[in-house]
């Protein structure tokens, strides 16, 4: 396989809810989804297992959402992955690599699923995440801009996530 | 009474933000600063103005009840103003 194939694909009802301030679920005209709050940072977490056709490149996070009703102003959208791997890392104690950021703006419209990317480089940038290697996957919201600007107004609504190699 | 804290501020911002996005109502423009100085803005007007609500209740209402049930009529009756039949 090569750059451009998708890896992973997660939908809202993938979604493990970490312990505490979690995006919620919802529905929206019945399709399933994430609520990430305006003013919390919330986060969702995806388990997955890297692909057999993955060639070990860098990877591109596509996560589609939309906004409750806003159509101006921008989130900050966290991702960071967590490899998990083989007899030697512990799923009590292991944490998450640093996390990429996009900064992004709703849809033109509300209802309307905008599409924002976050790339990763091979390496540590995804925790090292191996070709048949069980890892996780955690988006949040920074909704206090830590890392960047968040002043869109109201929640964002995760539809799905896609992971592809780049 | 004093003006809300920071923290009351903040979780009336917060609570109007979630509740509006769950009848997923628009808002035009605005960012959550807008927002944000909105909540102030009130709070702060009605710290000002105070006094003159309560010369509006009319006597004996005024001075026997609490300023809890005088901030509960207020609530009240403006929601009701705006509550689409």
């Amino acid at each position: 396989m090569a750059s451009g194939d998708t890896l992973c694909y997660f939908n809202a009802l993938h979604g493990e809810p970490p312990a505490s301030a979690f995006a919620t679920l919802d529905t929206r005209n019945a399709v399933p989804v994430l609520d990430f709050d305006a003013t919390t940072d919330e986060a969702i977490v995806f388990g997955g297992l890297m692909p057999r056709h993955y060639a070990g490149g860098g990877v591109t996070v596509t996560v589609g959402w939309m906004a409750s009703s806003a159509i101006t102003g921008t989130i900050s959208l966290d991702a960071a992955f967590m490899s998990v791997t083989d007899d030697a890392d512990d799923l009590d104690t292991k944490a998450f690599a640093a996390a990429n950021n996009a900064n992004a703006a709703p849809a033109s419209a509300s209802g309307e699923v905008q599409y924002t990317t976050i790339a990763f480089t091979d390496g540590a940038d995804m925790d090292s995440v191996a070709v048949g290697e069980y890892f996780r996957l955690q988006i949040t919201r920074d909704a206090n801009s830590t890392t960047s600007t968040d002043d869109m107004v109201g929640d964002a609504e995760l539809v799905f996530v896609e992971i592809k190699e780049t | 009474m004093a003006i809300l804290s920071n923290i009351d501020r903040h979780a009336a911002w917060a609570r109007f933000m979630a509740d509006a996005s769950s009848r997923r109502e628009p808002f035009g423009t605005l960012t959550k600063a807008d927002l944000r100085a909105v909540v102030n803005e009130i709070d702060d007007w009605i710290e000002a103005n105070a006094l003159a609500f309560n010369q509006a209740i009319p006597l004996p209402a005024r001075t026997q009840l609490t300023a809890r049930q005088k901030a509960e009529l207020l609530s009240l009756v403006v929601r009701h103003r705006f509550e689409v039949a």
